[in-house]
């Protein structure tokens, strides 16, 4: 496990006037075991928060919530195990709090699991949470993903106005189809009961804790890793980062009914992550992949799929490819000037510590 | 044209409803789950007009020739049974029930409906299996079987399932009667039981949990079973389920007096032992010569019905062999894929097994 955050290194407001509750306030987060859920609770309890309750499918290893909570002293934590598909879980979980950071997700390979772990699990925890008097805010945690970058042009401004990929059975995605759908039924239960949520979007979290380069920059494919990112700037947000912002869009006043994406500062380019990556993680064979040419084998093998019935699944098509791979431009202005959030963490001090990572991990393998 | 029902909108009925597509002359009208949501975004995905959350409902609005019950094995019988009364043809998921009598009653109950009934034995329906079963027809054994094995396992280091199962206590597979066991074994079983005279064969199984499940407190999962199974004529089988063999063996062998048979369901590989003798050492050189042929073969016929659009996964393209084949069933056009002696064997064998297993450990 690489290096945690410290708690000066968080540097919350230490003014937490501007705060919708006050450190007493009680403060839920689902999928508190996970990679950025436990870097959430990390981080709250690091700045002073006294009434956090974590609901985890599982306590032990993976984010390691156990660990957390032994550090942070258990009078700070209550530690819930359960299942967001027991309406008696939510009920349990969502009682008396203030503020709900909504991190659990279906990430699971078929779109039935990922729908049921991420909108009726998301659906069950709403009918909890608006029978709630305490609750202040209901914080959704979406993804970048959720956008669809049709009509914007290659390098064009991806951010908060752009449109919501309403096709993403197209692309073949059930992780991004159900947190697209996910954040419809947050909006559906926010205009029917008068629900105060914040919708958080963060871009590709990465960091200690999670060992994998992400596809936006390649993939392998039959042992040589295929470079599709190339000269894109990839959309990238250091895991305690992430978690900071997180944290502040449950906690900010006057922020209600607003939706950030997250992105760090500095963000490198395809190119300078994989050189990088080599130099100091490991060395291998990549094969760049201009877009024109990726584009034009997704578009192959979205018709063959049509053609064969099925045989081979969509899972590599155009609606996606150009999602991923087109390349777009990001901002975090309006997280830094309605959150206060800065990316604490910097880009290459981030990159450090997760190559650093890496390496123990490709150590391992050995 | 078949108007098609499904009633239950999880993993499974995705499945379905993928390859029902792919069936010509089939439509989907209408789906059903208790949860709406789960109805809703299956019908949204599949452009499926009729959603539902409650069966009966279903079937007096859309009034479907054939239902598909993709629900958990403990709600199978009372939906077949429902199903069966409103006058549709039921498919049921493996299990096919939560015991024999249950089976033996919905096939009764069809039966005096007109109607037809299976049990989603998929897995029977492999292209290396179909060969098998073609070969076995032809009279290659030389007789009827002597003896079979039949490994059907499954890996816990295979996250999805697993990590549903181990991580929620409540998880409905371990409320079966058979737990774990029950939701995956009537595969392995039902290789068997094609082949086995009479009704009531002697079982004899031994079960019990893994070393790596007792590590992690499952103590209360029986993930290992031996079974030796023998029928009324003396032919005897051996069914082996394991969560510990790496990769997870899916194989059949079907031994007959003559010539034997060897299907490999994970590469979908049917290979020919042939009883023919060669003087001295040959037979260390030619049989060999013969099994590569033989190796290659399967290769040329898997690539072919690849290029043909006809090879799809294997559980896909036998689950499309299965509706397909019970479509036509239920049209008059062919008989029953699965006999009901066959589902109900299958059905008695889990029993005696489980019953077994239950045994032991109360003892």
């Amino acid at each position: 496990m690489g290096r945690c955050q410290t708690a000066q290194e968080l540097n919350l407001d230490s003014d937490q006037s501007t705060y919708i509750i006050d450190p007493e306030g009680r403060i839920l987060v689902t999928g508190a075991n996970g990679f950025v859920g436990s870097r959430v609770v990390r981080a709250l309890l690091a700045s002073g928060f006294k009434g956090v309750r974590c609901l985890a499918r599982s306590t032990g290893k993976a984010g390691s919530l156990e660990a957390i909570v032994r550090e942070s002293g258990e009078e700070s934590v209550e530690v819930i195990k359960g299942n967001l598909l027991s309406r008696e879980t939510c009920l349990k979980a969502t009682a008396g709090v203030s503020v709900i950071y909504h991190l659990a997700a279906g990430v699971e390979k078929s779109y039935p699991g990922c729908f049921l772990n991420s909108v009726v699990a998301t659906r069950n925890l709403l009918e909890a949470a608006i029978n709630e008097p305490a609750l202040k805010r209901f914080v959704n945690i979406s993804s970048i993903a959720v956008y669809s970058n049709n009509g914007i042009p290659r390098g064009g401004l991806l951010d908060e106005s752009s449109a919501i990929d309403t096709r993403m059975v197209e692309r073949f995605e059930p992780y991004t189809y159900g947190k697209m759908k996910q954040d419809e039924i947050v909006l559906e239960y926010a205009k029917k009961h008068d629900l105060p949520y914040v919708i958080v979007r963060p871009s590709v979290v990465f960091g200690p804790g999670k060992a994998k380069i992400t596809d936006r920059i390649g993939s392998e494919l039959l042992g040589v890793f295929l470079h599709k990112g190339l000269g894109n700037r990839i959309p990238l947000t250091y895991v305690d980062n992430c978690a900071e912002a997180i944290v502040l869009a449950g906690l900010r006043k006057g922020i209600e009914g607003q939706v950030f994406n997250i992105t760090d500062d500095d963000l490198p380019t395809s190119r300078e992550f994989l050189r990088s990556y080599k130099r100091q993680v490991r060395r291998f064979l990549s094969i760049p992949v201009p877009y024109g040419i990726w584009l034009l084998f997704c578009g192959l093998w979205e018709r063959y799929s049509i053609w064969s019935g099925g045989q081979l699944p969509p899972v590599f098509n155009r609606r996606g490819c150009a999602v991923y791979w087109r390349g777009n431009t990001y901002s975090n202005r309006k997280a830094k000037d309605m959150l206060g959030w800065r990316p604490k963490i910097s880009m290459q001090e981030g990159l450090r510590r997760f190559f650093e990572y890496m390496r123990e991990a490709e150590g391992k393998k050995k | 044209m078949i108007k098609v029902g499904i009633v239950g909108c999880g993993k499974m009925a995705d499945q379905h409803a993928l390859q029902i597509q792919r069936v010509p002359g089939a439509r989907i009208v209408g789906v059903c789950d208790a949860e709406p949501l789960m109805a809703k975004q299956m019908a949204e995905r599949f452009h499926i007009g009729g959603t539902f959350t409650n069966v009966q409902e279903m079937l007096d609005t859309v009034k479907p020739d054939v239902v598909h019950i993709t629900t958990p094995p403990q709600s199978h019988f009372p939906l077949g049974k429902l199903c069966l009364e409103s006058g549709s043809h039921v498919y049921v998921e493996k299990p096919f029930t939560v015991d024999t009598p249950e089976a033996e009653e919905l096939i009764k109950l069809a039966d005096q409906k007109g109607l037809k009934v299976t049990a989603g034995h998929n897995a029977q329906f492999t292209h290396a299996m179909v060969r098998m079963r073609e070969l076995v027809k032809s009279g290659y054994l030389g007789g009827k079987p002597v003896h079979m094995e039949s490994q059907y396992c499954y890996e816990f280091t295979d996250p999805s399932y697993a990590k549903a199962l181990l991580g929620d206590r409540d998880h409905w597979v371990r409320k079966l009667p058979g737990s774990l066991l029950q939701n995956i074994i009537s595969h392995g079983i039902s290789k068997i039981a094609e082949f086995l005279s009479g009704d009531r064969p002697t079982v004899i199984a031994h079960g019990f949990t893994s070393p790596f499940l007792k590590g992690i407190g499952e103590e209360g999962i029986t993930d290992e079973v031996r079974v030796i199974i023998r029928d009324e004529d003396a032919t005897t089988a051996y069914f082996t389920f394991s969560s510990q063999i790496g990769p997870a063996p899916h194989q059949f062998r079907v031994y007959g007096p003559k010539n034997s048979l060897i299907v490999d369901d994970d590469h979908q590989v049917v290979i020919k032992v042939g009883n023919k003798e060669y003087q001295s050492y040959l037979r260390y050189f030619i049989p060999p010569l013969g099994y590569a042929r033989q190796y290659l073969g399967n290769l040329n016929r898997n690539f072919g019905k690849f290029l043909r659009r006809d090879f799809h996964l294997p559980n896909d393209a036998a689950l499309k062999t299965l509706i397909t084949a019970f479509y036509a069933a239920i049209t008059g056009k062919a008989p029953m894929p699965l006999s009901y002696r066959e589902i109900l064997l299958t059905s008695r064998i889990m029993d005696d097994i489980f019953r077994q297993i239950h045994d032991q450990r109360g003892s």
